[in-house]
């Protein structure tokens, strides 16, 4: 089969599935504002699937999917950082992408880097964004990036931390799923 | 934990804000989002509200819709307000604590950043609300032609928007179907020990990724078959027509930018 065609079909229905996925959450003592659900799951399976190609464009899909379907919009600049680059840049986690052959051990690392990594990107993206917006609405003097990394990061840091778990699990039970054949 | 599931927000409706070229309400709304800022004083506000009021009502959406969409904008707008009244020390005193005071620059400041917000919501939701997704890719589609030039793939990028909002409802049906699946072999996904819910998850997404996989390949082969071959000659099913009132919005936001311009201090 052509690969490209494939390779389209696949982020399609990834991005797809990131946005229904967006939807499973996972309820607990986080509940200001974000929530911790399971929308990197699709970008980081393609990311060990298919490489840093296939991660990046089903990140930049999801993120143009949830700006069309559901936008939040408070400052031009914070439009591209929250939706389209926050959720690309998860898509590099396809730098360490593991091969199939290698050991569960080895996978298991390869894995936590790439959706540490990943998610760092993603929390820098929306950390920025944050300030950018707070810096044009808040007066001076607002400790704008104390803000904006609590905010951030006390929905980012519980979502990587389930998200490297379940992709741990998959990797063991389901390694086809996750790394290809 | 999936309970009221809503993709998109578009209502129906026959109002002129629906009937318009989504490339228009694109362009407009791009634009908007960055005049917005050009209101510094009580007049460029008022007329930038009485500007955004006016299409807001042109629409027709009914008004639960408009205010669910402003729900989440609350929080935001009551916090930057607090900061705004006790850190923003402009003007004569208004109120005095002793240990801190509120100053009129800042309640000014405080309401000036909140309607600058409430319009930017206002605005934006109502292209989601009066647009469906995939008239809004449409017309990304068609505004981004240009950049086929520079060898940008802008028809397979509107292809795979295509087919993943296509996909969306299909996904979210089977998604449901395979949790209820699990749910009856025991699945706890929204009670119990946070660990035994995680694990839970396991057993939903290894069906759901094989499926969708499945799918995929089931979709790129039917392309295959049917002889697709890129965007090169292909002809659309739906057309997007440029009409006069498109025009007239667009000659609207001019006007709203140069008066924007005139009012401001």
């Amino acid at each position: 089969m052509n690969n490209r065609m494939l390779m389209i079909a696949e982020i399609a229905i990834m991005s797809a599935l990131g946005i229904i996925l967006g939807f499973v959450k996972l309820s607990g003592p986080w509940a200001f504002g974000g929530s911790v659900s399971l929308e990197m799951v699709p970008i980081f399976i393609m990311a060990f699937r298919r490489g840093v190609a296939g991660g990046v464009l089903t990140g930049l899909m999801i993120g143009i999917l949830q700006l069309i379907i559901n936008p939040y919009i408070v400052h031009p600049v914070q439009v591209v950082l929250d939706y389209p680059l926050a959720f690309l840049v998860v898509g590099l986690a396809g730098l360490f992408r593991p091969k199939s052959k290698d050991s569960y051990s080895r996978r298991i690392w390869l894995i936590l880097l790439g959706t540490f990594i990943g998610s760092l990107f993603r929390l820098i993206s929306h950390v920025i964004s944050g300030v950018i917006f707070f810096a044009s609405a808040a007066p001076e003097g607002t400790p704008v990036w104390l803000y904006s990394i609590t905010y951030n990061s006390s929905y980012i840091v519980p979502t990587f931390i389930l998200t490297v778990v379940l992709l741990a699990l998959l990797s063991k039970t389901a390694p086809k799923l996750v790394h290809g054949e | 934990m999936m309970d009221n599931v809503i993709i998109g927000q578009y209502i129906p409706g026959s109002s002129t804000i629906h009937r318009m070229d989504p490339r228009a309400k694109l362009i407009a709304v791009f634009v908007y989002v960055i005049i917005v800022f050009l209101a510094n004083n009580w007049l460029s506000y008022a007329f930038l509200g009485i500007f955004t009021i006016g299409t807001v009502l042109f629409s027709r959406v009914p008004l639960p819709f408009i205010l669910k969409g402003l729900k989440p904008i609350l929080w935001i707008i009551l916090f930057t307000m607090i900061l705004h009244l006790f850190m923003t020390k402009e003007g004569p005193v208004l109120l005095d604590f002793g240990w801190t005071a509120i100053h009129e620059g800042g309640v000014v400041q405080g309401v000036f950043i909140a309607l600058r917000l409430l319009f930017l919501i206002l605005l934006t939701s109502l292209l989601t609300l009066t647009t469906t997704p995939i008239d809004i890719t449409d017309g990304i589609e068609s505004l981004l032609a240009p950049l086929k030039r520079v060898k940008f793939p802008v028809h397979e990028f509107a292809l795979m928007m295509s087919i993943s909002l296509r996909f969306i409802p299909t996904l979210l049906q089977e998604t449901e179907k395979i949790m209820k699946a699990q749910s009856a072999r025991g699945a706890e996904f929204s009670s119990g020990p946070i660990k035994e819910r995680v694990k839970a998850f396991v057993p939903l997404l290894v069906p759901l990724f094989i499926s969708a996989f499945k799918r995929a390949e089931d979709l790129a082969l039917a392309m295959e078959a049917r002889g697709y071959r890129g965007g090169e000659g292909r002809t659309k099913l739906r057309l997007l027509k440029w009409k006069g009132i498109d025009t007239f919005a667009l000659i609207m936001v001019g006007v709203l930018i140069i008066v924007l311009f005139l009012l401001r201090s």
